[in-house]
């Protein structure tokens, strides 16, 4: 049929937009007047010789983070939906145990550790905190994709299979739309955590909105710490209510 | 045409089709019916390959179901369940037009099928078309998985207690569209059932099952008229048997011409009923009915006594023929 299923206007309202653009509209305000908020900064840390974080203007640190935790991101959904999927195939069912158990090792290992072993292997810089985070955000995504794959009623699939659809054909047109909204919350869970996780990089030299938090640990300069946090939460903010709407939109077809 | 010989399905060790041989030909309607695990889904499951059977042969036109490739094999066989198994992010058209784009029709004649197909099942294309699954009530969704199921307008239907989830009224509604359906299509059915007055009311063929095995096999007249076991017996209702047959036949079958005495006050179309006509007996303390044609004009009259007297002589009729 050629007709695609068309979102009625109940289910869709671009006012649902609404919520995350607010976020990243103050994201960008953060991000490009937080040189005009000194007058604010310096009531946090009145000693404090500089109280804008200046080694790198906001800007660029926000590319980088955005950077680590993209790739990042694009390791774990593609990692961890294979394995999902593989391990919910009759021929794989025999992995499905290990699969969720190497995915919680991943998650129970905190990730300062992971950095600290990963460091002597890989050097400092940017791969160990994407080994990191990679690691660490692997368990939501393999976990949902299971769950939600699991979930799909067994008569739908059988009659998807009667019906004279390949398995192929099932997994991609019946199983994964079916599974979306909870495989997509997985995903949610680990970005937006990855988010606030990758500022660790910066103990490792993967310069990233991290920075300003150690530098003003070192430094005992609170305002540091106060606007690399801010520019975090936001950015966690703005990715989050993005999943949000996404989340709504998949959801309204199959209530 | 479908046609089981000695077909035998073993899980692990226990056997859940014990040879069952059975044949269908086509363009009639065979209900397997039995209680619940007696095997008569898994043998339908075996037809369209959803499960490999064991032992025997599974013909299809005379060729056996092994020598197809299973998933071409099931694009033309309709298949209907029980709980639809309709697609719940898919809306009503989409679902309908499954199969057809499946074996890659153009997208026109999926749309013009798909349209067909819910006018034949009552479904308003403006009111239906973009509606979702869950906003449907239970008769409205099965009408879709049965149009679903005839979309590409297969030989063969395979429906597993497709009514057995709704509601009396509802359930009736729907086996009189697919006797309507039957009468127009002449596909070739299987239909499995736990309710025998569903077997009874659409079959040609009925098919008794009990662990695994074929208990007794025939037209639902012969059965009723002819339980193999106490078994078949209390599935066809025990004591009610002799009801169930009469709603099985046609006032107009046992009618006697008019006689010389005064006609009965009641009446009753020839087209309805025995049971129907013993019932309104009952009702209205009568033993004669006067039988109308669809003007209400008389053109027989229906007797207590005689058609007791044909039951009688009819059940020693068909003792001497077995």
């Amino acid at each position: 049929m050629s007709r695609k299923p068309q979102p009625s206007l109940s289910t869709y309202h671009p006012a649902q937009l609404l919520v995350p653009v607010i976020w990243v509209v103050l994201l960008a305000l953060a991000v490009v007047a937080m040189p005009a908020t000194e007058a604010v900064f310096r009531w946090l840390a009145p000693d404090a010789r500089q109280v804008i974080y200046q080694r790198a203007d906001f800007i660029t640190l926000l590319g980088r983070h955005l950077f680590v935790v993209g790739v990042a991101a694009l390791f774990t959904v593609s990692v961890g939906l294979l394995a999902g999927v593989a391990v919910t195939r009759q021929w794989g069912r025999d992995f499905l145990p290990l699969a969720t158990q190497v995915a919680s090792m991943g998650q129970t290992f905190p990730p300062v550790a992971v950095l600290a072993l990963a460091v002597p292997a890989l050097g400092f810089g940017t791969l160990p905190i994407i080994v990191a985070l990679v690691l660490y955000g692997l368990l939501p995504i393999v976990r949902n994709t299971i769950a939600g794959l699991k979930d799909v009623d067994l008569a739908t699939i059988s009659s998807a299979r009667g019906m004279g659809m390949t398995d192929g054909q099932i997994l991609r047109q019946v199983e994964l739309p079916l599974a979306a909204p909870v495989i997509l919350a997985g995903v949610r869970t680990s970005i937006t955590i990855n988010i606030a996780t990758a500022a660790l990089g910066s103990t490792v030299g993967a310069s990233n909105l991290g920075d300003p938090i150690i530098a003003g640990i070192i430094n005992t300069n609170m305002a540091y710490v106060v606007q690399g946090a801010l520019v975090i939460a936001l950015l966690a903010l703005s990715v989050d209510s993005f999943f949000e709407v996404l989340q709504r939109r998949l959801r309204s077809h199959t209530a | 045409m479908i046609e089981l010989r000695n077909v035998y399905k073993y899980f692990d060790d226990t056997v859940a089709v014990d040879d069952v041989s059975l044949s269908v030909p086509k363009g009639k309607f065979c209900a397997l019916v039995g209680t619940s695990g007696c095997g008569k889904s898994t043998t339908l499951r075996m037809i369209n390959r959803l499960l490999a059977h064991s032992e025997g042969e599974i013909l299809l036109d005379e060729q056996a179901i092994s020598d197809y490739d299973p998933v071409l094999l099931r694009r033309r066989i309709g298949y209907v369940i029980q709980n639809t198994g309709l697609f719940p992010h898919w809306n009503v058209a989409r679902n309908i037009g499954l199969v057809p784009r499946l074996l890659k029709w153009p997208a026109s004649q999926v749309r013009q099928r798909v349209e067909e197909l819910m006018q034949l099942l009552g479904l308003p294309v403006g009111e239906f078309a973009n509606k979702y699954p869950h906003q449907l009530s239970g008769g409205q969704a099965q009408r879709v998985g049965v149009a679903r199921a005839l979309a590409a307008d297969p030989d063969i239907l395979l429906m597993d207690e497709p009514f057995g989830a709704l509601d009396p009224i509802t359930r009736e509604k729907l086996q009189e569209m697919l006797m309507q359906l039957q009468a127009r299509l002449h596909k070739t059915i299987v239909f499995v059932t736990h309710d025998m007055d569903e077997a009874l009311r659409l079959a040609d063929h009925l098919v008794v099952m009990r662990a695994g095995k074929v208990i007794q096999q025939g037209t639902p007249l012969s059965l009723l008229q002819k339980p193999a076991d106490a078994f078949v017996d209390s599935l066809l209702g025990g004591l009610e048997r002799g009801l169930k047959q009469a709603s099985l036949t046609r006032v107009k079958d046992h009618m006697a011409p008019l006689g010389p005495t005064l006609p009965a006050q009641s009446r009753i179309p020839a087209r309805y009923t025995l049971r129907q006509a013993l019932s309104m007996m009952l009702r209205d303390h009568s033993e004669r009915l006067t039988v109308v044609d669809q003007h209400d004009m008389p053109v027989g009259e229906l007797s207590l006594r005689k058609l007791v007297k044909e039951a009688h002589s009819s059940e020693q009729g068909s003792s001497r023929e077995s």
